[in-house]
């Protein structure tokens, strides 16, 4: 197996500092000073999977409420403290985490320090904030999933993968549950899922590494910890054939989305994928991009997600097709690529451009304060540990043809993929 | 002004090669890639009439085969060494883009001169290319936000050269022949007047020797063009773009701005913030934090080379759609009225001024940046001397700069949604015109 000709540990990590506070809140500092920059971080261990049927999308709206004031910086006050000191900020919700982040001048540290720990210690959950964030979601939820095409039919995909595990669910939350969400259900959200025992904070950038520690002790070390989050129902039955749903909607054009049930991210089998997706759809040479949009001309455009999640996630194709093309034609060609590569494999030079591919693509995440920090996050939320931010060259090094080809034999059987067809409406 | 506050670029340097082509490498540490990009004068308002979207098809299709290689031997030469190869315009310039690790950056930049100096426009790809295109615009139709800014652009610049949208319409893609291709690429893609900017972990006179090899011998006998003479003000007027099926109305209201080299640019800049930049900009206030009407709201001056717009882009549900217009134009009359408060001119300037550096962290920002620098005639001292620049920023200044240009008299305003319940209540934003969706692919 060759392994790439640069060195594969791009990010020097021996260098990070890591620390665990006495009330369990985990701490890891990178000093980089090639911005004066720094990137701060905080995952929250809770995402849509932490949710139940009737309080959807919980995870998502409580974390609009962090931005809603706390004992010492009142309501509206956090964005302006941080902007008036040259700063940014936002946040995200995915299944598995919650993740906030502060960019800002290096000279701002200890502002966005006192912040942070200020909303985790004392957050102002009120009434008023609660119904207008309500509103602000409801139009998040038309944006992203209502009224766009992608939105509309990977809801129903991930309905199709998952049975019984709460990815079922989309992150935002069921249209009804998110009316429903009483601020009862936030406090006590509140105490569990954003107590110190259950953060962590990633602070890289133009810092020096012990005042940074010595401010961290000192804003967040008296933050009590909170109960132990309940286990995540992992129950899912296996699949035993296809599933199908159709989107019917006044589209321009047709459009197709399937998915398959993958491995945790955990799994040694992550990295391969990571490579089949890459081989099938990253670039103009993949496998698809040539033969559905070059060759065939049955796509407009064609894509490969394998997202990395805590538990077993989903490995989902998406083509956007040409008006007029039926989509038994394009599933028919989809179907006969897959199988081809997981019956014969990729070439070696698939792999090797799989890998400079992916190299790449790893150098320009950790070519940024931000990128390092949310790396170095990402990987302990979902892995277990940082350091495998570092790794993933490695990895991906470690890959070879059989390995791709056994995995699409083993993820993409075709009586356990989910199909969902966006069927164009003709309006009169 | 302390000295701390100068923005330090990497060293530059500079050469302006013998057939015209003006290269700029930037040298700096960070990852081991490099950032190449080829900007060439003249972009989507160089589409002749009945021609819209040929400037876009032909940086498209010019990956598609030249004397040396066929389309899928670029892609494969270029993605087998981990780097990628993109090609786009807009309403002023076209553009090459080119990420590569630095050892491969020789080869790369060999394919980039290729593609960009020998294209033999393959009348099969042409054709394909053009099918997709067309196709990819009945996609755009179903993306509510894409159909606004399609739709703004034309109702705010009419006929003007920036009034088409770059990727160009269905009926003008269809009747676009190889030998358009071809005559765009032979009369505007020359190298007297292109640059080639390389930032990156490079050294930057092995950098200069092999762009010298590689696009010194680059002869063509374009023209360059004159710029577009400056556009007329938007009218007053509404146009609604009906959807009957969406339960959310896109939302943009566009008045005159000014052009990427006006004097007016960093008052602009701070001004736009104050009323619709970060999260706690006066727009972001009334609409999100203080109705809960959108998700979201910005304001922004978009300044081309002979002219610019100033911009505001939201989004709401059916019901509001009036209301968040209302609100909107409120907000803005109560700034150009009142001007900043001295604590909001200091927390926005702050803001501007903490984030810069961040815009230019990568080596990709940093050549985008560069780039749009020489493309405009614009000295390095504005990247330099930015934070100087915004805080020069008085409130008098943002409240002249913002009524000037902010949408107090004629305005256009842009609303995509479902006609028959918004069309009526936007007729006190001026004369409704309703366009059915499909008339803007």
């Amino acid at each position: 197996m060759p392994t790439p000709r640069a060195q594969s540990r791009v990010v020097d990590l021996d260098r990070v500092r890591a620390h665990t506070l006495s009330n369990g809140m985990r701490l890891r500092i990178l000093a980089d000073a090639a911005a004066p920059t720094v990137s701060y971080y905080t995952f929250f261990q809770v995402g849509s999977r932490n949710e139940r049927l009737g309080a959807t999308g919980i995870s998502h709206l409580f974390e609009h409420m962090m931005f809603n004031g706390a004992a010492r910086y009142g309501p509206k006050e956090f964005d302006r403290v941080l902007e008036s000191r040259g700063g940014h900020s936002n946040a995200y919700t995915s299944n598995d985490v919650t993740a906030y982040y502060e960019d800002f001048a290096a000279d701002a540290l200890e502002t966005v320090v006192d912040l942070e720990s200020d909303r985790m210690r004392s957050l102002r959950l009120t009434a008023e904030a609660l119904e207008q964030e309500r509103e602000v979601v409801k139009e998040e939820r038309r944006l992203r999933t209502e009224n766009s095409i992608f939105g509309l039919m990977e809801e129903q995909l991930e309905a199709l993968v998952f049975l019984a595990h709460p990815y079922r669910w989309p992150v935002i939350g069921w249209m009804e549950d998110i009316e429903r969400i009483s601020r009862e259900d936030c406090e006590a959200f509140f105490r569990t899922y954003y107590a110190p025992n259950n953060a962590a904070i990633y602070a890289v950038g133009d810092l020096d590494p012990d005042r940074t520690l010595a401010l961290v002790e000192r804003y967040y070390g008296d933050v009590p910890p909170g109960p132990r989050p309940a286990p995540v129902p992992l129950g899912e039955p296996p699949q035993r054939g296809e599933r199908r749903a159709s989107v019917r909607y006044p589209a321009h054009a047709p459009a197709l989305l399937a998915g398959w049930r993958g491995p945790a991210a955990r799994s040694p089998d992550s990295a391969a994928l990571d490579v089949l997706q890459v081989c099938l759809a990253v670039g103009e040479s993949s496998r698809l991009r040539r033969r559905l949009v070059q060759e065939d001309e049955l796509a407009v455009s064609v894509s490969i997600s394998w997202g990395w999640r805590i538990d077993p996630g989903v490995f989902l194709a998406f083509a956007e097709l040409a008006p007029g093309v039926p989509v038994a034609r394009a599933e028919a060609t989809l179907w006969e690529e897959i199988d081809r590569i997981a019956t014969r494999g990729p070439t070696a030079a698939e792999v090797r451009r799989a890998q400079a591919l992916l190299r790449s693509s790893v150098l320009h995440e950790l070519a940024t304060h931000h990128g390092i920090a949310h790396a170095l996050g990402q990987a302990e939320a979902l892995l277990g540990d940082w350091r495998e931010a570092g790794r993933a060259l490695e990895h991906y090094a470690a890959v070879g043809a059989k390995d791709v080809r056994r995995v699409a034999a083993e993820y993409l059987d075709p009586s356990r993929r989910c199909v969902v067809v966006l069927e164009p409406e003709v309006r009169r | 002004v302390s000295a701390g506050d100068r923005i330090a670029l990497p060293p530059i340097r500079r050469e302006r090669l013998p057939n015209g082509l003006e290269v700029v490498v930037a040298e700096r540490a960070g990852v081991p890639l490099a950032a190449v990009r080829l900007v060439l004068r003249g972009g989507a308002s160089l589409d002749p009439p009945g021609r819209s979207g040929l400037a876009h098809l032909v940086a498209l299709v010019a990956r598609r085969g030249t004397r040396r290689r066929t389309g899928p031997e670029i892609d494969l030469a270029i993605e087998s060494l981990g780097a990628e190869l993109g090609a786009g315009v807009d309403e002023d310039a076209t553009y090459f883009g080119l990420s590569a690790p630095v050892e491969v950056l020789p080869r790369c930049l060999d394919v980039l001169a290729d593609v960009a100096t020998a294209p033999t426009f393959p009348a099969a790809e042409v054709q394909r290319l053009r099918r997709r295109e067309i196709a990819a615009l009945a996609h755009d139709l179903d993306e509510p936000a894409v159909v606004a800014d399609r739709a703004l652009l034309q109702a705010a610049y009419g006929d003007h050269p920036y009034g088409h949208p770059p990727e160009g319409r269905v009926r003008e893609l269809s009747a676009t022949r190889r030998s358009d291709v071809a005559a765009f690429h032979a009369r505007r893609y020359a190298p007297d007047g292109a640059l080639l900017v390389v930032v990156g972990s490079v050294d930057a006179s092995e950098v200069l020797a092999l762009v010298r090899r590689r696009f010194g011998g680059w002869r063509a006998g374009g023209a360059a063009a004159a710029p577009p003479a400056p556009p007329a003000p938007p009218p007053r007027a509404v146009v609604v773009v009906d959807k009957p099926d969406v339960t959310q109305v896109q939302v943009r209201i566009a008045s005159a701005g000014f052009a990427r080299r006006s004097p007016d640019y960093f008052p602009g800049l701070v001004a736009s913030a104050l009323l619709g930049g970060g999260f706690t900009s006066r727009l972001m206030e009334a609409i999100r934090v203080n109705r809960g009407l959108s998700y979201g709201v910005r304001s922004r001056f978009l300044a081309s080379g002979s002219g610019g717009l100033f911009l505001v882009s939201t989004f709401t549900k059916v019901e509001t759609t009036a209301e968040i217009v209302d609100v909107a134009l409120e907000e803005t009359a109560r700034f150009c009225d009142e001007g900043p408060r001295d604590e909001e001119l200091e927390r926005t300037r702050s803001y501007l001024c903490g984030l810069y550096p961040l815009s230019l962290e990568t080596h990709d920002q940093l050549a985008e940046k560069l780039a749009d620098l020489a493309l405009f005639g614009l000295p390095d001292e504005e990247v330099s001397a930015f934070r100087e620049r915004v805080r020069a920023v008085g409130a008098d200044a943002a409240r002249e700069v913002a009524r000037r240009y902010f949408p107090l008299g004629d305005r256009v305003v842009v609303a995509v949604g479902p006609a028959k319940a918004i069309a009526r209540s936007l007729e006190r934003f001026g004369p409704v015109r309703v366009v059915p969706a499909r008339k803007l692919a």
